[in-house]
């Protein structure tokens, strides 16, 4: 029972000062099973070791570098030239011996040392939205349970309650299939901060009619004839609206963290000017600023026709743009508590179609992972000859969501209650891909 | 303060006793420091009276507080004293008819004697359109929560709780989605969103009608609760696995076919139409030869993908056996219990069972007589959900006070001690703005309404229509519900709040209180519109602090006034 937390953790649930109050509030004295043993955790006070997490929220972040639509394998990750489905590029040294990428990723190529690839992905399920629902949660949704995807749970285990960042931040290019993301039973504290073309966030400039003073003293004063309501009526939920207006300041004042003209133009110059590498930069600026997740999305990788003119595109555009912000983040002691993933709904058939294209598959494909936890120039699991099977190591979308946890020290098998139902971060059964795994 | 203002106690009899000895100041020191003892003293003497007679029509409300009397007597819970006459007036008046009361129907409701306040509020608020709005508001948000603007599901359903239609036949009106013509059109909308996910149609059916979450069980016997087998998961399966929709998008069922599955033993097994309570429905499809049954099946794909195909006949359906099955359960009465212990929820902040899906013996209810009760007094009346709500809404334990003094121990939810505050949903919360932004002098008074019922349906008509755009930006209140930081930012900078609901207009609130003669009088003109209540002295200093920034009263001043009370933590709850 001790790896259980109840959802959502209330602002006073997480500090060892007020930990007395959830007890009282969600359990009843009559009859609860499960619920009343999560709430006995809380009344119990939280161990050392959560403690000392709690202080290091904040410091530790996930880039999600999502490649929309299914990038294929074959011409980054796992190439295999001169077979039949190896397509016409070639497989390049990298500076770790004995590994080989595809020649689309000179610059990558040169920083192998840091990242970690798995080859062996079988996700099983090839259509974009609900390949995309998978490899986002780990696991499928079940009746009557949405499940939170990867940002919401980094978010929520990884975010400070009272953060004045946003925690979760979703960029999107206009071309792409505009998923949104969900926080699922997580609730809307935890949903993405949702940005495709406009860089601002909704809601988070100073209305023309009023100053910042004016703005600051109004707070003020609903603060100050909110007290006594917010002192009568404990209970988180009264609690998280205070919370929610302590925020604004903070996010209003992040809102500048979006604007990458704030960066020096030699800074600018080296991410390019292309929206990929500006957002790269934001994803950046965000995790420096305390952001615990980010995610990129780069449209539009689905290949059906013509996928070596697409590969050469997008691939240079992801080798460029990936490269840069790995040295960025390493330059400023940041890659050690950031965590780089490059990662889609599914990669593509080895076998090349007649429009020259390669179609969705799900059975043997590749990701990568860089950075914070990560092992890095290793790589894990195999595909065979002609990269139709997995031959070795194979892992799960849930094993993929466990490794990510892990890298950033969460425990993926940590269970929230949804109601009365014990739930893992990661789905039951997945199980960590340790050799990618510092 | 006068005795008016004594806690109302709603039961006859017993009660008045209660009352004439609380009267007076002597009442007020005595509930300032020892009300706890004294409200246990009250409950002792209505238990050791024999209960009079009482009207039927309070007979429930009755039940409802003897039960959660007598178990926290018996565990030695002191209960919260009678909230104040204007927190029971927002409150029910939030709950009734979905919005905070206007200032005049607050001036109508403190005239009232104190006796029958209540009930004459609840018999009032319940002939105004705003309670048909409010039920089928409160049952979409149930039923089609992933969908909040469904306008089809929404006409059927304001339909039958106008026409007030038993629980029970709008129950199989939802689950037998028949074609149909009008407003029942939209009653195939339950089955028709899910109709594509036959575990979701299979397990949001036991959980939103039944109270019975079974998901657990669909890979398993579930591992917590014995009640739970595969059996039932794949029985209740059985009982949708025929259903499919037409080209022409209605809802058919096929002849023939059933569920197999594949318990943990790996043994494969045939699906019983098995209901939650263990009863099987006799599976009572004609044998069909494999030509037959070709041809059925040709005719389906037909009717899949041509709008011209004709049906296939069926002589048996599993949808409607469910709906048989479910009405004969005299025993655990599922569909009764289910809708008494969510609509408690939704009155009180907690179920009688709580979570309100985890209806099974391994999370009893707190008060089982109770909800027995209530669920047979549900079936007894022709499952009328108005009856329902106004047991509950007239009961002692409705109307407790919600606020705590800061020492005191919280009891726990399911004692119903004490009220708890209750995030609006976005349709109150929308309608309550829109109401609280203008000024009084927008709303009719109690008596106009009565005598022209019609211009008030169309006032309340064109609200509950605005309030569909401003409900967008809230989130609909969840379990353990957080508020988002993207609502503080929303009311701290969008324009909307600044253009529409702060404008400075004679229409408007802002406006009344620009002219307002003195801060005092501004401090009793918002407190009354927006919180339903006189200001406190802190707040009326408050006021006046806030209007000594500058000597001529600024529009800006005034507009960030009426912004802290509308952003502000009361105004967001129902408590």
């Amino acid at each position: 029972m001790s790896n259980r937390r109840l959802i959502p953790v209330p602002s006073d649930q997480l500090l060892p000062s007020s930990v007395s109050r959830r007890g009282f509030l969600g359990g009843s004295a009559i009859g609860v099973g499960g619920a009343l043993a999560a709430d006995m955790h809380a009344v119990n006070g939280l161990r050392a070791e959560e403690i000392a997490g709690e202080l290091r929220r904040g410091e530790k972040h996930v880039i999600l570098l999502w490649l929309a639509g299914g990038a294929s394998q074959l011409e980054t990750w796992d190439p295999k030239p001169g077979v039949k489905t190896g397509g016409p590029f070639a497989a390049i040294p990298t500076n770790v011996a004995g590994i080989q990428v595809s020649e689309l990723l000179p610059k990558l190529a040169q920083r192998m040392q840091l990242t970690a690839v798995i080859r062996s992905l079988n996700t099983k399920i090839a259509d974009h939205g609900r390949g995309a629902d998978l490899v986002e949660r780990g696991r499928l949704d079940d009746p009557g349970l949405r499940y939170p995807d990867l940002g919401a749970v980094v978010a929520k285990e990884l975010g400070r309650l009272e953060s004045t960042v946003p925690d979760y931040v979703s960029l999107y290019t206009s071309t792409e299939g505009r998923r949104k993301g969900t926080s699922g039973f997580l609730g809307a504290r935890y949903a993405p901060l949702f940005l495709a073309e406009n860089m601002a966030p909704p809601n988070s400039a100073l209305h023309e009619k009023l100053t910042a003073s004016e703005h600051q003293d109004r707070a003020a004063l609903r603060d100050l004839l909110s007290k006594r309501f917010t002192a009568e009526h404990r209970g988180s939920t009264v609690g998280s609206l205070n919370s929610a207006y302590q925020r604004v300041q903070g996010m209003m004042a992040s809102a500048g963290l979006f604007n990458v003209e704030q960066e020096p133009a030699e800074v600018r110059a080296r991410y390019g000017p292309t929206q990929f590498g500006e957002q790269c930069l934001i994803a950046r600026r965000l995790v420096e600023a305390g952001v615990p997740f980010v995610k990129v999305a780069r449209a539009w990788w689905d290949s059906h026709g013509q996928n070596f003119e697409t590969h050469l595109e997008l691939c240079a555009d992801l080798d460029h743009c990936m490269s840069v912000l790995l040295d960025d983040l390493q330059e400023r002691g940041l890659l050690e508590k950031t965590l780089v993933i490059t990662l889609g709904e599914f990669g593509r058939t080895p076998g090349i179609n007649a429009s020259l294209g390669r179609d969705h598959f799900a059975s043997a494909w590749s990701c990568s992972l860089s950075g914070m936890g990560i092992r890095g120039g290793v790589v894990h699991g195999a595909t065979d000859a002609e990269g139709h099977t997995v031959v070795d190591g194979e892992a799960s979308a849930a094993d993929l969501f466990a490794t990510i946890l892990q890298a950033v020290g969460i425990d993926h098998t940590h269970e929230y209650m949804v109601g009365s139902r014990p739930t893992p971060l990661a789905d039951f059964g997945s199980k960590p891909i340790r050799s990618v795994l510092v | 303060m006068t005795a008016s203002l004594a806690p109302p106690l709603f039961r006859r009899a017993p009660q008045q006793l209660g009352t004439a000895l609380l009267n007076g100041n002597v009442c007020r020191l005595i509930f300032r420091s020892l009300w706890p003892l004294v409200l246990f003293c009250v409950a002792a003497v209505s238990f050791a009276v024999a209960a009079p007679q009482q009207p039927d029509e309070n007979a429930a409300a009755q039940i409802i507080d003897t039960a959660i009397d007598q178990q926290n007597a018996t565990a030695g819970i002191t209960a919260a004293p009678q909230a104040d006459p204007d927190t029971l007036l927002r409150r029910t008046t939030l709950d009734l008819a979905g919005r905070i009361p206007t200032s005049k129907e607050r001036d109508w409701y403190l005239q009232l004697p104190p006796e029958t306040r209540q009930q004459q509020l609840v018999d009032r608020l319940m002939q105004l359109p705003d309670f048909d709005f409010h039920l089928r508001n409160s049952l979409d948000e149930l039923l089609l929560p992933e969908r909040p603007n469904d306008g089809e599901f929404r006409e059927y359903l304001l339909t039958a709780v106008q026409e007030r239609r038993p629980w029970s036949r709008m129950f199989r009106e939802m689950l037998l989605a028949a074609p149909a013509e009008g407003p029942d059109k939209g009653a195939t909308q339950f089955v028709r969103s899910r109709v594509r996910e036959l575990d979701d149609l299979t397990n949001d059916t036991a959980v939103l009608f039944f109270g019975v979450n079974i998901s657990c069980a669909k890979c398993h016997d579930h591992p917590l609760v014995a009640d739970w087998k595969q059996d039932h998961y794949y029985g209740m399966q059985a009982f949708f696995h025929r259903t499919f929709t037409s080209k022409k998008n209605l809802i058919m069922e096929k002849p023939f076919g059933g569920v197999k599955f594949r318990t943990t033993a790996g043994v494969d097994r045939d699906a019983a139409l098995m209901f939650l309570n263990g009863a099987v429905t006799a599976d009572a499809t004609p044998a069909y030869t494999d030509e037959e049954k070709k041809s059925a099946e040709e005719q389906i794909r037909k009717l899949e993908r041509e709008d011209d195909a004709t049906a296939v006949p069926v002589s048996f359906s599993p949808r409607q056996a469910l709906i048989d099955v479910a009405l004969a359960d005299q025993q655990q009465q599922y569909l009764a219990r289910n809708i008494v212990n969510r609509t408690w929820a939704r009155l009180l902040g907690t179920g009688i069972v709580d979570p309100p899906d985890q209806m099974h013996s391994g999370n009893p209810a707190s008060h089982p007589e109770l909800l027995r009760a209530l669920g047979e007094d549900l079936v007894s009346h022709d499952y009328d959900l108005r009856r329902l709500i106004r047991s509950i809404v007239l009961s002692r334990t409705y109307a407790r006070a919600s606020s705590l003094a800061a020492e005191a121990q919280l009891p726990a939810a399911q004692t119903f001690a004490v009220a708890m505050a209750r995030p609006l949903t976005p349709r109150q919360f929308a309608s309550s703005l829109l109401i609280a932004a203008r000024s009084a002098d927008t709303w009719p008074t109690v008596e106009y309404t009565a005598a022209k019922p019609e211009e008030w349906r169309q006032k309340r008509t064109d609200l509950e229509n605005q309030a569909n755009g401003w409900m967008r930006e809230f989130e609909q209140p969840s379990r353990d519900f957080q508020v988002a930081v993207d609502e503080a930012l929303f009311f701290s900078n969008n324009d909307q709040v600044q253009n529409d609901l702060l404008r400075d207009g004679t229409d408007r609130l802002v406006g009344v209180l620009k002219s307002a003669e003195t801060p005092q009088l501004a401090a009793r003109q918002l407190w009354s519109v927006v919180c339903s209540r006189e200001p406190t002295e802190s707040e009326t200093q408050a006021v006046i602090d806030w209007f000594a920034r500058s000597p001529e009263r600024r529009v800006s001043d005034v507009q960030a006034l009426v912004w802290a009370v509308l952003a502000g933590a009361e105004f967001r709850f129902n408590h």
